[in-house]
């Protein structure tokens, strides 16, 4: 697969492009070929995961294409993701893989920063068009104007459930508007003996969803955002408030939340021990997994408004993508594969390999788009405002650190909430100006 | 006298040959040269940075801080509480607990009681596994959809909770650890009392002293060597506890300890070196009972 000769790949790329011609974004990638030296080179890629799971088998697949395409080899390895995460500053600084599957947000920005990842900059301008203003500002990083990751795919956070689940129970979820709604939609499907509102926290981040949604929902994103940046107090009774609606859906989830962590969610919905789940649409490449009666069953509807100003105006959207080491052996090799992923030749990949994913790129047809993926379109075309997850839009001292066992203690005392509050306002103020 | 002095002065000279103390030196050199790179280096410099901010990246974006790491621990940080109480319990569960069970274990199979072959087999097992592998071993019998839930039919949705049930989760991780542990001290007991003159036992005997007074007044003492050992070991393996929790909690601060804080603040997240101030009271706490320890322990022997 690796040793295409150089003159084959490059005749096949531009008959690649003049096939494509026709349609104008194809035009643009055409010229923006033309104008690039051939990328030659092995290049080394980052799975975050493990092998067997559904969403690195199509990593696989997208590497293999472009293989197929440029007779660049690509030699993937699959890491544990957080120890990837984990140990991210110190793998940049050795010899690390060219490019690897990453997060936009603070994780990206705080460590092109520090020098650690290539500027893409010129791969995003290759891509041009087909990546709409709010992807590349999203994976802009705010210091210096220039992208360090190429957006690839993004997923709502949102209500997940079962239709058939539901509709055995009788229930209704796409009409659940207001506050009152869900916690009666908890209390029915609990009555019936299944866990009303699905959690697992021993990961420390997942709750983390549940929050963001309400805080945005009670006291709307731009308060958000300023909380996550120390514009504003833990301590102001907004925020209490917040804790106060959590409190809740405490009664509502399974007593066993801080021993399961997200995939143990997952099972639960997965095994119709569930009704509704907050989560992040990525899983459902799980389902898909498992059987497409399964996948057909999952369904996601946006987190009802809870406060008239702010509607449901916001969601949690993390933009998803692929970024390149600063020091990789390879890095233009790097790019050059980023900027695939972001193409619709890599998109193609994807989906050919059962990606449930929806995709940044405009080259990408959405009326192909099953009927889930139209959902989840749909959910997040109801807001304006786009989060990428608590753990992205702070700083990582203070998401892990502070924030995550907060949401535990929380979790397991919810009485405590002053105190904890408290004291994640004083751990933020003790943190060094970045 | 002097001329036995110089007498000695010329043997000891003359027994090492050149040879001898190339060797010699070389023995004692590499290793203490390795020590002081790999060990005493990172050391200090983890002291130096646990007083300083810095994102690990660039050496030029080092900031002094003064105490405030240390400030931000003692007083910001609630679960630096919780991981200093865990790793006491620890430290009490092993010493109170889980030692004396391996050392009564230890006495009885020296004694040759019925089976003793087999309860020594049984005990050393789960010794010759890391602490990580017996994590994940456990990890997978108690989770939620793990084996000992299936055995008893309970699925994800209603799994007994035990690692996320603060009432239990302590006492079954003290339980899992001790499962290694006991057989450790077991074993090392065990090489010991092999050691002890068996002629002891029997003036003992004649002279009537019953069981408990043998091994307290002439087993322990003889045991004298190897009862440091374990006193250290005991203090090390409390205070060093990491990989067991972190198979089954990972970062997540959900069942803290002193090494998991130090993990989790300097993983390439933050910028406050507050890890490296978790090292340093890590490094104080381990230093400090061991060098009391061996200090009482050689004046004793000088006397």
């Amino acid at each position: 697969m690796s040793d295409v000769n150089n003159g084959i790949s490059r005749r096949s790329v531009l008959k690649g492009a003049a096939i494509g011609g026709v349609g104008l974004a194809a035009g643009g990638s055409l010229l923006a070929g033309c104008g690039k030296k051939k990328v030659t080179g092995d290049v080394h890629f980052t799975i975050r995961g493990n092998l067997s799971d559904a969403g690195a088998k199509i990593n696989v697949a997208v590497n293999d294409a472009y293989t197929a395409k440029t007779g660049n080899k690509v030699i993937s390895q699959a890491v544990n993701s957080d120890d990837f995460q984990n140990n991210f500053v110190q793998i940049m600084q050795g010899t690390p893989d060219d490019a690897f599957g990453w997060m936009a947000g603070w994780r990206t920005n705080a460590r092109a920063d520090a020098g650690l990842l290539a500027d893409v900059s010129e791969q995003i301008k290759a891509l041009g068009s087909t990546l709409s203003a709010a992807a590349i500002q999203g994976a802009t990083n705010p210091t210096d104007g220039k992208q360090y990751i190429i957006p690839t795919t993004y997923y709502p956070w949102g209500l997940h459930y079962r239709k058939s689940t539901m509709q055995e129970l009788g229930l209704d979820p796409e009409n659940i508007a207001t506050w009152d709604d869900l916690i009666k939609l908890c209390e029915a499907t609990q009555k019936k003996g299944l866990v009303g509102y699905a959690m697992g926290d021993k990961g420390g981040w997942e709750a983390m969803g549940t929050f963001d949604i309400i805080n945005m929902r009670l006291n709307g994103y731009q308060f958000h955002i300023d909380l996550l940046n120390g514009k504003e107090q833990w301590t102001d009774s907004k925020v209490v408030d917040v804790f106060t609606h959590m409190a809740q859906l405490i009664p509502f989830m399974n007593k066993n939340f801080l021993d399961i962590e997200w995939d143990g969610c997952r099972d639960l919905l997965l095994q119709k021990k569930a009704g509704a789940m907050m989560m992040g649409s990525w899983f459902a490449n799980d389902f898909k997994a498992k059987s497409q009666a399964d996948y057909d069953d999952l369904w996601i509807v946006a987190f009802p408004e809870m406060n008239a100003e702010h509607g449901i105006d916001s969601i949690d959207a993390p933009l998803d993508g692929v970024s390149v080491a600063a020091n990789g052996k390879n890095p233009e090799g790097g790019a050059d594969l980023a900027q695939f992923w972001g193409s619709k030749e890599g998109i193609d990949a994807a989906v050919a390999a059962g990606d449930t994913n929806i995709y940044i790129s405009s080259d990408f047809d959405t009326s192909t788009y099953d009927a889930f993926n139209k959902q989840k379109l749909a959910v997040l075309g109801e807001a304006k405002n786009i989060g990428f997850f608590l753990d992205r839009d702070t700083r990582g001292d203070f998401a892990g650190p502070v924030v995550g066992p907060a949401l535990q203690s929380f979790l397991k005392n919810p009485k405590d909430v002053a105190k904890i509050l408290e004291n994640v306002q004083k751990q933020w103020d003790a943190l060094p100006a970045l | 006298m002097k001329t036995a002095a110089t007498d000695k002065k010329i043997r000891s000279r003359r027994s090492l040959s050149r040879n001898d103390r190339f060797t010699l030196a070389a023995f004692i050199g590499i290793p203490t040269l390795m020590q002081i790179i790999f060990l005493w280096l990172p050391a200090l410099i983890t002291i130096v940075l646990s007083f300083t901010y810095w994102n690990g990246i660039n050496v030029s974006d080092i900031k002094w801080a003064g105490l405030a790491n240390y400030k931000n621990i003692f007083f910001g940080t609630p679960v630096f509480y919780e991981a200093l109480k865990n790793n006491l319990v620890w430290l009490l569960w092993f010493t109170f607990i889980a030692t004396p069970l391996g050392i009564l274990l230890a006495y009885q199979i020296d004694r040759k009681i019925k089976g003793h072959k087999i309860y020594e087999t049984v005990y050393y097992i789960p010794v010759v596994l890391s602490l990580a592998i017996i994590g994940i071993i456990w990890n997978f019998m108690l989770q939620p959809g793990g084996f000992v839930q299936g055995v008893m039919g309970r699925d994800i949705g209603n799994a007994v909770s035990i690692w996320g049930n603060y009432s239990i989760n302590t006492y079954v991780i003290m339980g899992v650890a001790s499962w290694r542990h006991i057989g450790y001290i077991m074993l090392l007991y065990l090489a010991g009392l092999k050691s002890v003159d068996p002629s002891l036992r029997e003036a003992s005997a004649i002279d009537g002293a019953t069981e408990w007074q043998t091994f307290k007044k002439i087993i322990l003492p003889t045991m004298r060597p190897v009862n440091i050992i374990i006193v250290v070991i005991t203090i090390i393996e409390s205070l060093r506890a990491f990989d067991l929790v972190y198979i089954i909690y990972g970062t997540s601060t959900a069942w803290p300890l002193l090494n998991i804080l130090v993990f989790q603040n300097f993983a390439g997240q933050g910028i406050s070196m507050k890890g490296a101030a978790y090292a340093v009271i890590l490094l104080v706490l381990c230093i400090g009972p061991i060098l009391l320890y061996l200090r009482n322990v050689f004046k004793e022997d000088l006397k």
